[in-house]
């Protein structure tokens, strides 16, 4: 059962408070602010106690989103009901941020009264949520799909940004009703790699998580119907068809999915509630119907001078016509590192010495489909021993590949029905992210 | 216009403004008003002079308006009680209000304004509420039940909401059974005893109908409650499994935990024949695998979790090792974790991948989690024998980079490794040695300083390798202290002619110049015995060591259980149970697994015992032969290697024997045998040995002691009275070792153990007028037959003598019968025979029989009778910890039996003492709620180990001892000797 609710700033004022069982004094939220700036990074932050109070927290928006309970609760619902907290407050006031929290803490208030009732989680759902809630969001200017300054697909700066306006991170979800504007609904297919590559370049593991996110600002949509591959299949054994399959190991649904349609023609039903949510997630291992994107061919030694030099041929193997952007390679290299000096194949990349994190970066901001980047680093490292070469790697590579799945999944259409009246625009959106892709040297 | 204007008024006048705007006639200024009152609240202002004129605002037909007031009442109202009345008349109007949104809102209001006398005026409207024709009215006036339970219990019982609130259970709505469901089962929890969740099949069968259909908050209720149900049989509980399985796909993953928590908890009723059985363990997998895709936070949550299953359930898991797999960019709290799971998981099948994964591990930047990895590849090494190799290579190789705590780790592991594999790896040694000047942690340079002890005859420098450790003996822990004394014993025994310097020096530092008593203490009992017999030393310093447990951290099997039915919660993250870290917490219930119904047995009391008792006869279980042959070569090596060896341990007992006996004759001073090292005791200046010393045991933490582990045998030898200890020991030595001998467990006192009174086993008119009645008894360590013959006959009898007949666990005399002057008629005469265990063994029926052949001049007679199997429990039965722990889980559950002792008044220490001196030691303790549960172990002569689990509840006089042996047929007797020794 939760007890209270709170929100703060990242410099701990009291943003929301909510006592939902009384008894509490007001000071908790100091002692939660103490203990949290007290945290160290090696600590596991998921539960911390006063007495016998304890605090369930998450971050997002750059503020705490905080939770007490008693002990018998699970901090596994507390945090998926803040997480869920977090995007409705977000989808009914346009963004997360201080300044947008103030301005509608009525609103939140009216929205943890609804959401929560002496503890009990009621709703998280944005359809049942819009009968009860009266208080009308207020936005800091007004939207315009033209204002795309602070804007990045996923959170991150593309150079992508013709691909599609996602100005809808800023928006109100309520405010499409009474601007009666602009019905929009997009759908993404973000997936995450995990990879790792043996000193020996053989693929020692592989994993891909995605999910199928809907951001929907249709005032009056009855139905969408998402169509996947139809050769889509899920878990080892089945096969559907010839050819390449899209297969994933494991997946599951929105609540609000049906999945009649699911078996025979792989399509996902739902009526999609205002805002933001994740339709479907799915996940696979090991067996990547494509071409891991990048291969490293590293080189490594000691120079008559006692430098250590290292070599890196890096090799992007997407389709010709597609290309990985922010590429960024982590070089952890041998403590005691001086300096560097480097040689790099193309003017558009750079690579530094970060002494603190005894790395070196290496950043290619665009990296073409079927090309080959080399680099090399030489660096001064006084008492360079056999042993400190040990030192050097693995290789991280962080990176993101739009309009790319690494599992392959596609959406083949998307329809709305009832046909929508006036202009209504559809975006389907794929990107696929690292998550960890390590390169053993 | 924005509402940021709120928070910026700080003027001194502002509360004045306020009241006027809220006395304003527009009601948008009205609004704006309450507005800034509540913006003022949120930051801690005080507002509440502002009461009356908030209140004012409430009887209003604009929604927003009244919510924003309802919210500023909520906050104030406590503090202003009489105030608060003024709200009554409305809240009882808005209950009627055709709006149900308005109902709602007005009970949910009231319900938290939490002062008594607003409580009167809400059972009304709550009681029209509960009925009310619209399900969100409902659901919202049963959640209010709740919190006018909180406020005032005696109130609802009174008001019969309870009842209202089981009839919702049954309501057509699924979020009003949800909230119904959470309501209760609060309200249930602070009545512990009361039935209000009396869970039945037919409201199991609403719940889950209901489950289907409400959200995911709701589904989380209900699969917690449906948690707390106990089906009947295995039928219900796989229909109950099939219904809940959906939810594992779900896509909040709290729905999922609590899923997982229902089939793990239904999964131990049903056989594990059973296909479906199969299906569930599959289903099972890849959920809890997708659980690790969430953000780092809610991975270790979940990790903890899996923790737990991967302990309860292994197989669940055992193909997915590759998600466990650490990534670069893993938090170190996540790294940990996965790393404690892979080496759960790691087996034959998998040992070359998790190796290789290690082994990259080991190279990171991370020092907690570089060490981690190292230890880990320790554990796989000795988890996994084909490994063994493989590891102690790869630690080579890590050793070869010299970082200076890869170093230290690696030493510490191989260690254990050559504990574990004797005489396989010492190749390595010299490489070790290389590192000897960088270690400069203690436990690697105790690991170090143990591998040049125990090795030392391979060593040709080892007498130098530990000279250098000396040299700073008193700055070094004692840990390592402890270890060195030990060392340069061995390294003594084992070359005695060059290193007599060094064990002086090494026993003087330790008996004169220290101060830890632990370290005194040892150091004199070495100092004792190499002055006394050097053979009895070598039989105890070098003995066989008993092996170590693969399985390391394990949680207690009960612990284990209870912490299963609380997945998803904090218990489950911080692996303690919800009673160790709630204070006063109102009525923490235990919950338990329940049985598995293969196993048929019904925990009623009366059943239970008799059935154990009566369905034992061996004709029953097929696989008797089998057992037996094991049982009866006498070298029961369980299948796996967890378990303590039976061989070493007994041979250890023989060692502690001969000390007794010819220990004690040369210290008894025969002058003319030099001793063996012309040490002189002289202690007598030495300080008092303090008598607060800790128990011996605590010598070694872990395997370090393994060296002494003869140490309560060694009590057995020096615990024979003081007084026969030659002159120059003075007082306060023996009297000290006599403590020290007393803080050993007790081990070897002469009393204390229980024997049955004598009763006649062979009656005069079958033996020619010959009468034998007897009893067995333990003393010091000894087995005797104590007998008294009686002769009823006309003539005087002599040359008596006597055999055993082959029996269970090899009985034979020690010694001839020793009647030494003839006996007359109608003249008795006692004896006592000393028996040993190494005669010729066969099973008999029953298990403890002996069949006993009595000659004498007249002629030989024959009798059986059978002894109690308590003599045959050993002084060292005690086993560790950590081994009891490994073993038992080790132990498949089906060879648990359960027995329960009626009419038993003692408390448990006093049952604990009383046990023990029969030799069956307590090895744990613990309190749940009252209920003391105490972890005993015992060991038969012949090496079998029985290991029990005795609940105990304070007042009730039954306990219940569950057992698990691996020879399954000693239970029923084992049994009887707890419950002879126990009402003695």
């Amino acid at each position: 059962m939760i007890s209270q609710v709170f929100i703060l700033s990242s410099k701990g004022d009291h943003l929301i408070y909510k006592d939902f069982r009384g008894g509490a004094g007001n000071d908790i939220v100091s002692i939660f602010y103490e203990k949290v700036t007290a945290l160290t990074g090696d600590q596991p932050p998921v539960v911390m106690n006063h007495k016998d109070i304890y605090f369930v927290h998450i971050r997002q928006g750059g503020l705490y989103w905080v939770a007490t309970t008693t002990a018998g609760s699970s901090p596994f619902t507390i945090t998926e009901f803040l997480n869920r907290l977090a995007a409705l407050v977000k989808d009914y006031c346009g963004s997360l941020s201080e300044k947008s929290v103030q301005m509608n803490f009525a609103l939140i208030y009216e929205l943890l009264d609804e959401i929560v009732d002496y503890g009990y989680i009621q709703t998280t759902s944005s359809d049942v949520l819009k009968n009860f809630i009266q208080t009308e969001a207020v936005t800091s200017r007004p939207f315009s799909l033209f204002d795309l300054s602070n804007v990045g697909l996923f959170g991150a700066e593309t150079q992508q940004s013709k691909v599609a306006p996602s100005s809808a991170a800023t928006r109100p979800i309520q405010s499409s009703r009474e601007q009666g504007g602009k019905s929009e609904i997009f759908v993404d297919v973000i997936e995450r790699m995990t990879v790792v590559i043996g000193s020996n370049g053989l693929l020692m593991k592989a994993d891909v998580e995605g999910e199928i996110r809907v951001k929907c600002y249709m005032s009056s949509c009855s139905e969408m119907r998402i169509g996947l591959n139809e050769e889509f299949s899920i878990g080892k054994s089945q096969l559907r068809g010839y050819g390449a399959a899209v297969r994933v190991d494991e997946c599951s649904f929105h609540q609000a999915v049906r999945l009649d349609e699911f078996d025979s023609h792989r399509i996902l039903r739902l009526c999609p509630s205002q805002g933001e949510q994740t339709v479907m997630q799915y996940q696979l291992s090991d067996d990547l119907p494509s071409a891991l994107p990048f291969r490293l061919f590293p080189t490594i030694e000691r120079d008559n001078g006692g430098r250590l030099l290292m070599y890196m041929k890096l090799r992007c193997d997407l389709p010709p016509k597609s290309a990985a952007i922010n590429v960024c390679a982590t070089i952890p290299v041998p403590k005691g590192s001086v300096s560097l000096s480097q040689e790099l194949s193309s003017p558009d990349q750079s690579a530094e010495l970060k002494p603190q994190s005894r790395a070196v970066v290496w950043q290619i901001a665009r990296f073409a489909g079927g090309t080959q980047l080399s680099a090399l680093f030489k660096l001064e490292v006084p008492s360079l021993s056999s042993a400190s070469m040990l030192e050097v790697g693995p290789v991280g590579l962080s990176f993101e590949l739009p309009k790319i799945t690494a599992t392959g999944l596609q959406i083949r259409f998307l329809r709305l029905s009832p046909i929508q009246p006036g202009p209504s625009q559809r975006w389907v959106r794929y990107v696929t992210h690292s998550d960890s892709y390590t390169i053993r040297i | 216009m924005t509402d940021s204007k709120y928070f910026t008024t700080t003027k001194k006048g502002e509360i004045f403004e306020l009241k006027a705007e809220l006395n304003s006639d527009k009601k948008e200024k009205k609004k704006e008003a309450v507005k800034k009152v509540i913006a003022s609240m949120t930051v801690g202002k005080d507002v509440s002079a502002l009461f009356p004129d908030v209140v004012n605002c409430m009887q209003t037909d604009n929604l927003e308006l009244k919510k924003l007031v309802y919210l500023y009442l909520m906050n104030y109202a406590k503090s202003q009680p009489d105030m608060a009345i003024m709200a009554v008349n409305t809240f009882v109007k808005d209950c009627e209000d055709p709006n149900p949104l308005i109902r709602a809102l007005a009970v949910r209001t009231m319900g938290c304004i939490r002062v008594d006398k607003i409580t009167e005026y809400l059972c009304e409207p709550l009681r029209k509420c509960l009925k009310d024709e619209d399900p969100y009215v409902r659901k919202t006036a049963a959640v209010c039940v709740a919190k006018l339970h909180d406020i005032n219990a005696q109130l609802v019982e009174d008001q019969g909401f309870l009842d209202t609130l089981k009839d919702l259970i049954s309501d057509s709505n699924p979020m009003v059974v949800a909230n119904a469901v959470a309501a209760l089962s609060e309200i249930a929890e602070s009545h512990p005893n009361s039935n209000l969740m009396d869970l039945n099949p037919q409201t199991i069968n609403k719940l889950l109908t209901a489950l289907n259909e409400c959200t995911e908050w709701g589904q989380i209720f209900i699969l917690d409650c449906l948690a707390n149900y106990t089906p009947r049989d295995d039928r219900e509980s796989q229909s109950i499994c099939e219904r809940v399985t959906p939810r594992l796909s779900h896509a909040n993953s709290a729905v999922v935990l609590s899923a997982v928590k229902v089939l793990m908890k239904f999964m131990e009723m049903l056989p594990k024949d059973l296909d479906y059985y199969g299906t569930l363990l599959k289903k099972l997998a890849p959920p809890l695998v997708t659980l690790l895709s969430a953000e780092p936070e809610l991975q270790y949550v979940a990790l903890r979790n899996i923790n737990l299953i991967v302990q309860r359930r292994p197989e669940i898991l055992k193909h997915e090792m590759k998600v466990f797999f650490v990534k670069y960019n893993d938090p170190i709290y996540v790294k940990l974790e996965k790393l404690d799971i892979m080496i759960r998981l790691a087996s034959q099948a998998n040992i070359a991948q998790v190796l290789a994964e290690l082994k990259e591990y080991a190279t990171e930047v991370d020092v907690d989690f570089v060490r981690k990895a190292v230890r880990a590849i320790g554990r796989c090494a000795i988890k996994v024998e084909q490994s063994a190799e493989r590891c102690v290579s790869t630690l080579l190789d890590l050793i070869q980079t010299k970082v200076n705590y890869v170093v230290q780790e690696a030493i510490v592991v191989i260690k254990d490794i050559f504990r574990k594999y004797p005489n396989k790896y010492e190749s390595v040694i010299a490489t070790l040695c290389e590192n000897l000047d960088s270690l400069d942690e203690p436990e690697a340079r105790a690991a170090m300083i143990w591998i040049v002890g125990e090795y030392a005859e391979r060593i040709d420098n080892a007498d130098e390798l530990l000279e250098s450790f000396l040299e700073g003996f008193h700055d070094e822990s004692t840990q390592v202290q402890l270890q060195l004394l030990t060392a340069i014993v061995k390294l003594f025994l084992k070359k005695p002619t060059e290193t007599q310097e060094l064990v002086q020096q090494v026993l003087s530092l330790a008996t004169q110049d220290s101060d830890n008593p632990d370290l005194r203490d040892r150091g004199y009992i070495y100092w004792r015995l190499l002055s006394t017999d050097p053979v009895a030393a070598k039989e105890v310093v070098l003995a066989e060591k008993p092996l170590i447990s693969e399985e390391t951290d394990l949680i207690e099997p009960t612990l284990l259980e209870e912490l299963i039915c609380h997945i998803g919660t904090l218990a489950s993250v911080y692996h303690k149970p919800p009673s160790a870290f709630v204070e006063g917490s109102r009525g923490v219930q235990h919950k338990r697994l329940p049985g598995s119904t293969e196993s048929g047995e019904s925990e009623s009391p009366d059943t239970a015992s008799a059935a154990a008792v009566s369905d034992a006869p061996p004709a029953v279980i097929p696989s008797q032969g089998d057992l037996l042959g094991d049982l009866l070569n006498l070298d029961l090596t369980p299948p796996t290697t967890t378990g303590p060896p039976p061989p070493a341990s007994s041979g250890m007992q023989m060692g502690a024997m001969d000390l007794l006996g010819g220990g004690l004759d040369s210290l008894m001073g025969d002058e003319s045998e030099p001793p063996p090292i012309p040490l002189r005791m002289d202690t007598p200046q030495s300080p008092q040995l303090p008598h607060q010393s800790p128990s011996p045991p605590d010598y070694s933490p872990t395997e370090l002691g393994g060296d002494l582990g003869g140490s309560p045998a060694i009590g057995a030898g020096f615990g024979a009275p003081p007084a026969a200890m030659p002159a120059s020991f003075s007082a306060p030595v023996s009297g000290g070792l006599d403590d020290l001998f007393d803080l050993g467990g007790g081990v070897g006192m002469p009393m204390g153990a229980y024997s049955a009174p004598k009763t006649v086993w062979l009656p005069a008119l079958k033996a020619k007028g010959l009468e034998i009645s007897g009893t067995f008894a333990r003393r010091s360590g000894v087995i005797q037959m104590e007998m008294t013959l009686t002769n009823k006959a006309m003539s005087v009898m002599t040359d008596f003598a006597i055999q055993f007949n082959r029996n269970s666990f090899g009985l034979a005399p020690a010694g001839p019968l020793q009647v030494l002057t003839p006996l007359s008629p109608n003249q008795s005469i006692e004896v006592t025979l000393p028996l040993n265990t190494v005669g010729p063994v066969m099973k008999m029926e029953p298990l403890n029989n002996l069949q006993v052949a009595v000659k004498n001049n007249i002629d030989v007679f024959y009798f059986s009778c059978q002894y109690p199997i308590s003599m045959l429990f050993v002084e060292d039965g005690k086993m560790e910890r950590q081994v009891f722990l490994a073993t038992w889980k080790d132990i498949p559950n089906d060879s648990e039996a359960q027995f329960q002792i009626k009419d038993c008044h003692l408390s448990s220490d006093a049952a604990s003492n009383k046990l023990q001196g029969s030799n069956i030691f307590t090895i744990a303790k613990r309190t749940v709620d009252g209920q003391d549960m105490l972890y005993q172990s015992m060991k038969l002569t012949n090496g079998i180990w029985v290991l029990t689990e005795m609940r105990v509840q304070a007042g009730n006089p039954v306990y219940t001892v569950s057992l698990k042996c691996r020879a399954a047929e000693v239970s029923q007797w084992v049994f009887q000797s707890y419950e002879a020794v126990l009402k003695n």
